[in-house]
């Protein structure tokens, strides 16, 4: 059993149902501070769901978040943000039409200032360097200038990734970083996440279909299948467990 | 080629303003979704506005300061809150339609609670005319030029060179990204509708000396700013500067070398033609909805 710190994010007998279909059908888990926890399962399996409700894109029909021990059930995403909690998508989420340094200064510009003050601040919002910083660390520097619409899927990827850690979240939530994502980009990912989560701290909860991926970035693993969660614990376990096996390639 | 150059001059006057109206169209399209079909009456309301300040007495200037401060509250705040947010979750059609009531009950209104005939307006700008290179250029038009780029280009530097303008730029290209980036998106939303409102204004005190104060006058300058946006490219703020000078020029151009009776099908001609070869807009990116 992994020692976890101070418990950070806890999903408490999350329930959403539509119609007869119970998308996420009392999911449990709990996320320590600094932990990274990955979410496997088959298609359909309402992880995304799960994540929708967490983040109050969708209201749950029942259960409890709390953040920090605060209730965060059903807070607006803008709400949550200024609470340290972002996401990434499984699509592409970048400004297509400003730059790369841009989409990471607006990534992080609302939790800076003022109202008066974001009328008549300093365009960067002070952001410049702290851009700069994950610029280098996601090796965007030759495109910074360029708009990121016009950047390949894989740099489009990066930007997106960074674009979540930009505002230095407590907890990030992220849609299968890895799809559509060529393996050695997969292995800079990996990298990547492993490094911000050492130097930057902050809790994250990944979605991934690829295996190899998750086994080597999270301590800790959450298999969904049909709304439930099936198996929980280090990913060797939950690989071999049976139940999970089944799920997966069927009996 | 003077006389050519003086109605490029004059068309050029003329199609920056019906750019300053394209302009609030394509962002309140962009930024919030809205397709705003009473823009038109959105340009008449602030003549009649001024007039009635005019009327108690007080000088053009204050008269459009009043009218400014009164349109960002009814056609920006009270719009959005009372119209736009109620309707906007049920897509686009049914806000199209509740914009189309507006703009029957806002032309009702001043027919019946002012006046049916057209109103004389003054100029902001004095009379006569200068010569630049055998060009003679009105001082109407040369003011109309410099207010209209002054307006156009502050508007680009705050969307492009301060924070709340990029923070509005992400809401327009990506809502939903924005949201989870912690931009508040009503309150952007609420900074497009009060810019329109005030974009509205500006070309109501250009326009209206030209076409007089008149209950229907936001029919002509309503459909030329849809015209100009969707020819310029409805999801480019350039697109809409282009669109609307093009079709001011060609409307003069057409006015002289043709017929004066053609002028007012000028911009429907230049329309037609983007929609079947460049539905997109000379300027526009053609559009991936997200599923």
């Amino acid at each position: 059993m992994i020692a976890r710190a101070g418990e950070l994010l806890h999903v408490d007998a999350l329930h959403k149902s539509y119609g007869a279909i119970r998308a996420v059908d009392g999911v449990s888990f709990r996320v320590g501070a600094g932990e990274i926890v990955g979410v496997i399962g088959p298609n359909g399996s309402g992880k995304t769901t799960l994540f929708n409700c967490i983040l109050g894109q969708i209201g749950p029909t029942s259960g409890r978040v709390t953040l920090a021990g605060d209730d965060i059930t059903s807070m607006s995403p803008l709400e949550l943000a200024r609470r340290g909690v972002g996401r990434t998508f499984q699509t592409l989420q970048v400004f297509g039409q400003l730059s790369v340094r841009d989409n990471l200064i607006v990534a992080a510009q609302e939790f800076e200032s003022t109202l008066p003050r974001r009328l008549f601040a300093r365009p960067d919002a002070g952001l410049t360097a702290r851009a700069d910083e994950m610029i280098e660390r996601f090796r965007l520097k030759p495109v910074a200038q360029l708009h990121a619409g016009r950047l390949s899927y894989g740099q489009q990827k990066l930007i997106d990734i960074a674009m979540a850690f930009m505002p230095r979240p407590r907890l990030v939530l992220l849609d299968e970083p890895c799809a559509g994502v060529n393996p050695s980009l997969v292995e800079t990912l990996r990298e990547l996440l492993a490094e911000l989560n050492r130097v930057q701290g902050g809790s994250f909860v990944v979605i991934e279909h690829n295996m190899d991926f998750i086994m080597r970035l999270c301590p800790h693993v959450i298999c969904m299948v049909e709304g439930k969660v099936l198996a929980e614990g280090p990913p060797q376990a939950v690989q071999s467990n049976r139940a999970v096996l089944e799920a997966y390639l069927g009996n | 080629m003077a006389e050519f150059l003086q109605l490029v001059v004059s068309g050029i006057a003329t199609g920056a303003i019906y750019a300053v109206a394209a302009l609030g169209f394509t962002l309140m399209w962009q930024a919030a979704g809205v397709i705003n079909f009473a823009q038109g009456e959105f340009v008449m309301l602030p003549a009649f506005g001024m007039l009635m300040c005019i009327g108690v007495g007080m000088p053009l200037w204050l008269a459009f300061l009043v009218t400014c401060v009164a349109a960002a509250l009814v056609l920006g705040y009270a719009f959005k809150r009372g119209i736009a947010d109620p309707l906007i979750h049920h897509g686009v059609i049914p806000l199209v339609i509740a914009t189309l009531g507006v703009s029957i009950a806002a032309k009702s209104f001043v027919r019946s609670g002012y006046s049916a005939m057209a109103q004389q307006f003054p100029s902001p700008f004095p009379e006569g005319v200068f010569h630049v290179a055998g060009v003679t250029v009105s001082f109407a038009d040369a003011g109309t030029l410099v207010i209209a780029g002054a307006i156009v280009l502050s508007l680009q530097a705050f969307l492009n060179r301060t924070v709340t303008g990029r923070a509005m730029q992400a809401v327009a290209q990506n809502t939903e990204s924005a949201r989870v980036l912690g931009i508040d998106v009503s309150r952007m939303v609420l900074y497009v509708f009060v810019i329109n409102a005030l974009l509205a204004c500006v070309a109501a005190l250009l326009i209206t000396p030209i076409y007089l104060a008149k209950f229907d006058m936001g029919e002509t300058i309503g459909t030329k700013a849809f015209f100009a946006a969707i020819i310029g490219g409805f999801n480019q703020t350039r697109g809409a500067l282009l669109g609307g000078v093009l079709i001011g020029v060609m409307e003069n151009v057409v006015g002289y070398y043709l017929s004066p009776a053609y002028k007012e099908g000028v911009a429907l001609v230049l329309f037609l033609l983007v929609i079947l070869f460049r539905p997109e807009g000379i300027l526009g990116r053609r559009e991936e909805r997200k599923v």
